[in-house]
């Protein structure tokens, strides 16, 4: 199984993303039809990508009392099930991520359904800020990048060490 | 008609009677002049009454989008201004991007158009149909940053797009630009000190719909399919991975780079504030506007030094020229900073560049001593005196003052108007004409005063091995082309940045499949050049003519002195004369009768002239 995994460091906020995902679902372009959204920090020039992240235990479908969410057995994503989904907007709140939306117009909720095992959010970011890959190899990115932290943060403090040293700083 | 690709609705606002009206889209004017700036000449021209005072309350600011915002359709994400402006006089408009332009899409309207003035400081809300005017007397003195911040804490929703003005507007520097998304702006021809002058201190945009698409196949192929193009394209993938500074060797390198207050075309130490400098020590990661894949902003930060901390996106291009290498600035953090007042404050980085570098010129020949300037030593090449300066300017402080007042009327007060490098007022960008006959006839025949985007022909120009920058045979016909080009692109409101890769052909096929209607390039070609009449009438009308289609003595008179274009003149007469007969205008630059009732606009001339 598959789970999408995002890169906020990686991400420039062009929301071409929340172009494509709300135009395969909803057939227009409306970022407040996306299943996924770019919200920009202006002060600190972040872009955060945010949408579901399939947790294994899925808070929006403990909160659900409608029985209007189920996980899809082949992909794990959320899927809605628009008859029974009264839009009380309780899985929004208990999502930890900000990642329900509400459609205003069907009253009902977005969840990214990963386009049935084709998240078109991910074949459309040019800059490689969400990808889809397996469960069990999700982490690997982080670890690369939190290695490089470290690589970079020891390469700073031996450098510093020289620095100090050169300078007659033991003296 | 019911266009596809319109929101349907233009928003009309009074601010002396406080009246908001919103009126159905005028489908026939945009089908026939496209969008944004084609239908924003069409308006202004027909609106606005002959020798309006463009600070008064009946100039205005006629705020427009293209059809193509908002849709799948990439790069759509200009917004253009409308209005006549302070610093010229002449018609002008100026194009933002970042993420205004979709969103006032998504609230509904095409276009907004505000008119008179407040009697106090107010902002536009526009929270889809609802829309209202809100104090911002407490908002009234605030920088750019500080403002939007403040209007979405107000409004409680960080997702607010605002477009706002800053002290620089406040005070009516007559090149005030107007601010979006922090770093994204309406910048040249003053339409920030408009905005200041109309007591209008921001519109904040909140849109929660969609626009209907003709054919949503097609869009959805040709969307992939320029995604294509976009990514294989060298010039894109440079943009991409430089940003605009891509271009300073570029330019530097062939001697046509404005450096010293266009006292030459070639700086030498431009390799300290070219892209790959800047790269290396202050570029620490990419913001996008909406809907590209080229995300060609990028994020710069000061690490160490007096300016430690400053953050900017930028700087761009132009900014680096002007900023930079026209006032001998090779100091990258001063460069930095002095962006960042520019940004803070609302002033167009490119005019205040060329202002400073004039100021820098008369302070070395001894016009404005170390008195007039509270002792700044305004050398060219003094990054720290070039900072302080823009704070003067930013603020109206003592010297910054007449400079505020842009280059033509700074020089003229000095009684040196033959040292401000500019085109009825609107001073250079950073584009040397010497090195580059074509972008001299093109600043020369800007509608707007010395801009590089109404003819930006040094592309063909630089090509091969570079001479044909010197060559005359031919520019006007690159110009005339260039031009109706440009005024297609800029009405299709899609970034400019996409004309590198994308043919017109692209541009058009994207503009046919979201409106439903049938455009070829020959007819684009024919609306660039109805477009490019629209605002020669408007000038015609408030007495410009060829006496107006100048360049400085220096380019005519003085031979580049260093670099690789040294020895070279503009012989601009010989220009003008092939260019107006191409258009079909008679020797003073004035259309013939003819050519106007071909173009079918004979009549709109009676009419409003």
């Amino acid at each position: 199984m598959n789970v999408l995994v995002t890169y906020p460091e990686r991400c420039v906020g062009c929301r071409i993303c929340e172009q494509w995902c709300s135009w395969k679902h909803e057939g227009q372009v409306n970022p407040t039809k996306s299943r996924i959204r770019v919200h920009r920090v202006h002060s600190k020039y972040l872009n955060i990508p945010v949408t579901c992240m399939q947790c294994a235990k899925s808070p929006c479908i403990a909160a659900c009392r409608e029985g209007a969410l189920r996980k899809d057995s082949a992909t794990g994503a959320v899927i809605v099930d628009e008859e029974k989904c009264i839009g009380c907007r309780r899985c929004v709140r208990a999502c930890p991520y900000g990642a329900v939306a509400i459609d205003k117009d069907k009253r009902i909720v977005l969840i990214c359904d990963l386009c049935g095992g084709e998240p078109q959010c991910v074949a459309h970011c040019r800059e490689g800020a969400i990808e889809y890959v397996s469960l069990a190899l999700a982490d690997r990115g982080h670890r690369a990048a939190y290695v490089e932290t470290v690589v970079a943060t020891m390469a700073a403090e031996t450098k510093d060490g020289i620095k100090a040293t050169g300078e007659g700083g033991c003296q | 008609m019911a266009l596809k690709g319109l929101a349907g609705k233009i928003l009309r606002v009074n601010l002396t009677s406080g009246s908001i009206t919103k009126e159905p889209t005028p489908d026939d004017v945009f089908a026939g002049y496209i969008g944004a700036r084609g239908v924003g000449a069409y308006l202004l021209l027909k609106e606005l009454k002959a020798h309006t005072d463009p600070l008064g309350p009946d100039n205005k600011l006629i705020f427009l989008t293209g059809p193509v915002e908002g849709t799948l359709a990439p790069g759509a994400n200009k917004i253009t201004v409308t209005f006549r402006s302070p610093l010229t006089g002449t018609y002008s408009f100026s194009l933002c991007g970042g993420h205004l332009a979709p969103e006032v899409k998504f609230a509904g309207y095409d276009g907004i158009i505000i008119e008179g003035r407040a009697d106090r400081p107010v902002y536009l809300w526009i929270d889809d149909d609802r829309v209202s005017l809100k104090d911002a007397s407490h908002l009234w003195g605030k920088l750019t940053h500080a403002t939007e911040d403040a209007i979405r804490a107000e409004l409680k929703d960080d997702a607010i797009r605002v477009a706002c003005i800053g002290p620089a507007g406040e005070k009516l520097s007559r090149f005030a630009c107007i601010q979006s998304d922090y770093h994204r702006e309406f910048g040249r021809g003053g339409a920030g000190a408009v905005m200041g002058a109309k007591n209008l201190k921001a519109i904040a945009v909140r849109g929660t719909g969609s626009v209907e698409v003709a054919d949503p196949e097609a869009l959805e192929a040709l969307t992939e399919k320029v995604y294509g193009i976009l990514a294989a394209n060298l010039k894109a993938r440079a943009r991409r991975y430089y940003g605009t500074p891509e271009m300073v060797d570029g330019t530097n390198g062939l001697g046509y780079w404005g450096t010293r207050n266009f006292s030459t075309g070639y700086f030498e130490e431009g390799h300290n504030i070219n892209a790959a400098n800047m790269k290396e020590k202050i570029f620490v990661g990419s913001m996008s506007c909406y809907a590209c894949p080229i995300a060609c902003g990028k994020v710069s930060l000061i690490r160490s030094g007096p300016y430690a901390g400053t953050m900017i996106e930028g700087p761009e291009f132009e900014s680096t020229g002007l900023l930079g290498a026209n006032c001998g600035v090779s100091d990258l953090e001063a460069l930095v900073k002095a962006v960042e007042i520019c940004d803070i404050y609302g002033l167009d980085t490119m005019s205040a560049g060329a202002v400073a570098s004039l100021a820098m010129e008369c302070y070395e020949k001894g016009i404005i001593t170390k008195e007039d300037t509270d002792g700044l030593e305004l050398n060219f090449g003094n990054g720290e005196a070039l900072v302080a300066l823009m704070e003067k300017i930013a603020r109206r402080e003592g010297i910054g003052d007449l400079f505020a007042e842009g280059a033509k009327r700074a020089a003229e007060k000095l009684g040196v108007p033959e040292l401000a490098m500019q085109v009825k007022g609107q001073e250079f960008a950073t584009y040397e004409p010497r090195g580059c006959k074509g972008m001299g006839l093109g600043y020369a025949i800007s509608p707007k005063g010395a801009h590089h985007m109404i003819a930006p022909t040094m592309g063909p120009e630089t090509a091969g091995d570079g001479s044909k920058r010197f060559e005359y045979k031919g520019k006007a016909a690159l110009v005339r082309e260039t031009q109706f080009l440009m005024a297609v692109v800029d009405s299709l409101s899609l970034c400019s940045s996409m004309r590198f890769a994308l043919g017109l052909k692209e541009q058009i096929d994207l503009y046919c499949a979201v409106t439903g209607l049938a455009l070829d390039e020959a007819g684009a070609m024919l609306i660039g050049e109805k477009i490019t009449n629209l605002e020669r009438l408007f000038n015609l009308r408030e007495g410009f003519d060829r006496k107006d289609d100048y360049l400085p003595s220096r380019m005519l008179k003085e031979k580049m002195p260093t670099g690789p274009s040294q020895g070279h003149l503009v012989e601009l007469d010989p220009m003008l004369d092939e260019y107006y007969d191409l258009m079909g205008w008679d020797h003073e630059g004035r259309p013939t009768e003819n050519r106007l009732a071909e173009l079918g606009l004979a009549e709109l001339w009676r009419e409003v002239r």
